[in-house]
């Protein structure tokens, strides 16, 4: 089983959180080469698509913008993906758009978890604020919980949550 | 019919490009009495910050101008650093220079092709809806393009700004490992690069044989990719030097970016000016495909601008396959440079046509000017053209929608990096 963990970000401000969470599951001693992958992209467009083909689960982590106060965690379900601008440009090809690209040609993973952590500001080469870093931590917990449960039962973890997809596609 | 029919087609946003525009159109009488391609993104005064910077900088500073083409910048700069310097870089670096600038060709170009370009062709309104009727050619395309970008990581590090260049060559020279790794790839990516020049081929254009001048760069042996001289259609070749000489840039009104003109009229730059003038310079079996698909050049139809990006990459495949083959790690990936005061000028032909570049120099290397002439621009007025010519043979009594697509795919064909936001046109039609 080989389970990808991606923390998508930047360094401006509170857009470190997805970073953040990747490094904080590395201290926590989870990650390596072959298990689990831990990796930190930024702005990966339709490049992310790529890195599910080696993975039984992919688990995403970014920033989010939708309102909440800052250091909401929301747990994305499938049919809460927005779809982007609709726009599809090489500049502004978003997560959700990659993820909807990944649909169309059934190229997602088997399971796919994908978490956003609420920010609130983008001021380059400032921290994260103080919500957002307690998010990061309290994230780091839950997905380092579910990866050592994985660990100990790999085929009943594989099959089973699934939380942001409805169902794997088997063609 | 609609002899007195108005129409006034609005398209407030052409998103994100390289640069923020918007198209206006207007027809009045059956005829087009406004039509501009207007570019409102504020000016990014790249030229003015590297103003005071040390030479070394500029190699890195100037990748931040694209995300798409960082390496067209990169190298362009460091050679007409290098030339100034009379700097010889070897032929190592020389080689996996250009084997990096094929790195962005096929990602740019694979890019462009599946998730700007073809849905236009295929009635679907983005990648998403052309994957769903073509999966196995998106899937393709997608390949190409990670292919493309661990090419670009190979030398730089990553594949967007990458930092891999510097003024002399190299920081560093990937390992005999990773490069016998990444011809194995190579080599098997070129049935699927045929495979997509076939499907271009296939997909059906609207006939619109155009009049203009086809400008590339021109290398007496090779495929100008980095290296070679500046060519026109009309028989002009000349060194980079020369080319305020003979190429003028003017101020427009409704634009940021300055608009380009040689002798006077607007000129093509880009993958199909390149094949228009450099046919003779691809492989004899890339020439032979290109005679089973129909591909006749020099061609007047901008829309054959896909199949030459898709001509493009198996050859930049091939390139890149060629000079790996007797790959060995130099002594030094680099050579000291020993600054001197002076005018470096350099061009090489980024993925979306020629990028031209100046920087007067001063004793202690530091940059006094610098002029950066990126090939939308210079395109910008051949769009303008294209539309308007383009329209005319498509007929102006189509109804609104049908004209603003029209227009939108004559704009995305020409890959601006001002309508990298292709895909996102906002209409407003007034009566």
């Amino acid at each position: 089983m080989r389970v990808r963990v991606i923390g998508i970000g930047s360094p401006s401000g509170d857009d470190q959180a997805g970073w953040r969470v990747v490094d904080a599951l590395t201290a926590r001693g989870l990650g390596g080469p072959h298990e689990i992958l831990l990796e930190k992209l930024d702005r990966p467009g339709a490049a992310l698509i790529e890195r599910f083909a080696d993975a039984d689960c992919v688990i995403l982590v970014d920033a989010v913008c939708s309102g909440d106060a800052p250091g909401h965690i929301h747990h994305l379900r499938e049919s809460e993906w927005a779809h982007g601008r609709g726009s599809l440009s090489s500049h502004g090809f978003g997560v959700f758009d990659a993820l909807a690209l990944a649909r169309a040609l059934q190229a997602l993973p088997p399971r796919l978890e994908v978490y956003g952590i609420e920010i609130a500001s983008l001021e380059p080469g400032a921290l994260p604020d103080a919500a957002v870093c307690a998010a990061v931590e309290q994230l780091a917990d839950q997905l380092a919980g579910l990866l050592q449960r994985g660990l100990r039962d790999r085929q009943a973890w594989a099959q089973s949550g699934n939380s942001s997809r409805r169902s794997r596609k088997t063609n | 019919m609609s002899e007195s029919r108005n129409v006034t087609i609005r398209v407030p946003v052409l998103a994100r490009v390289e640069g923020e525009g918007a198209l206006d159109l207007a027809i009045e009488q059956g005829d087009i009495k406004e039509l501009r391609l207007r570019i409102f993104e504020p000016p990014r005064f790249f030229e003015k910050f590297l103003e005071g910077r040390h030479y070394a900088e500029v190699p890195d500073f100037v990748a931040r101008i694209c995300g798409i083409c960082p390496v067209a910048y990169q190298v362009t700069a460091a050679q007409a650093l290098e030339a100034l310097f009379d700097l010889d870089i070897g032929p190592w670096a020389r080689a996996m220079r250009r084997v990096f600038y094929c790195g962005e060709w096929i990602q740019s170009h694979s890019l462009h092709i599946h998730l700007l370009a073809a849905p236009d062709f295929f009635g679907c309104g983005n990648a998403i809806e052309l994957a769903r009727i073509a999966p196995e050619e998106v899937r393709r395309g997608l390949r190409l393009q990670a292919l493309g970008n661990e090419l670009m990581e190979l030398f730089g590090a990553r594949s967007v700004h990458p930092v891999g260049v510097r003024v002399g060559g190299f920081h560093a020279a990937p390992s005999p490992e990773r490069i016998h790794a990444m011809r194995e790839r190579l080599a098997a990516a070129l049935p699927e690069a045929e495979a997509l020049v076939r499907w271009t081929a296939g997909i059906a254009l609207p006939p619109d044989a155009q009049d203009f001048v086809s400008v590339a760069m021109r290398d007496p042996v090779d495929y100008a990719i980095e290296h070679g001289g500046i060519a026109a259609s009309d028989g002009l070749l000349i060194d980079a030097a020369a080319y305020p000489e003979h190429f003028v840039e003017r101020h427009e009104p409704h634009s940021t970016a300055l608009f380009s003109s040689y002798r006077g009229a607007p000129y093509l730059v880009g993958p199909l000016a390149r094949l228009n003038l450099n046919r003779d310079r691809l492989p004899d079996d890339v020439q032979a495909l290109l005679a089973e698909v129909g591909f006749a050049l020099p061609s007047g139809n901008v829309f054959h601008s896909m199949l030459a990006r898709a001509v493009e990459i198996l050859l930049a495949l091939r390139e890149a396959l060629r000079l790996f083959a007797d790959y060995r790690v130099p002594a030094a990936p680099w050579v000291a440079a020993k600054p001197r005061a002076g005018v470096a000028v350099g061009c090489t032909e980024a993925p979306r046509g020629l990028l031209w570049h100046r920087y007067e120099i001063d004793a202690d290397g530091l940059v006094r000017s610098a002029r950066i002439v990126p090939p939308t621009a210079q395109n910008q007025a051949r769009i303008e053209e294209d539309l308007r010519l383009s329209l005319l043979n498509f007929g102006l009594d189509h109804a609104d929608d049908a004209l603003r697509l029209h227009c939108e795919k004559v704009i995305r064909n020409y890959d601006p990096c001002i309508s990298c936001a292709t895909h996102f046109l906002r209409l407003n039609v007034s009566r």
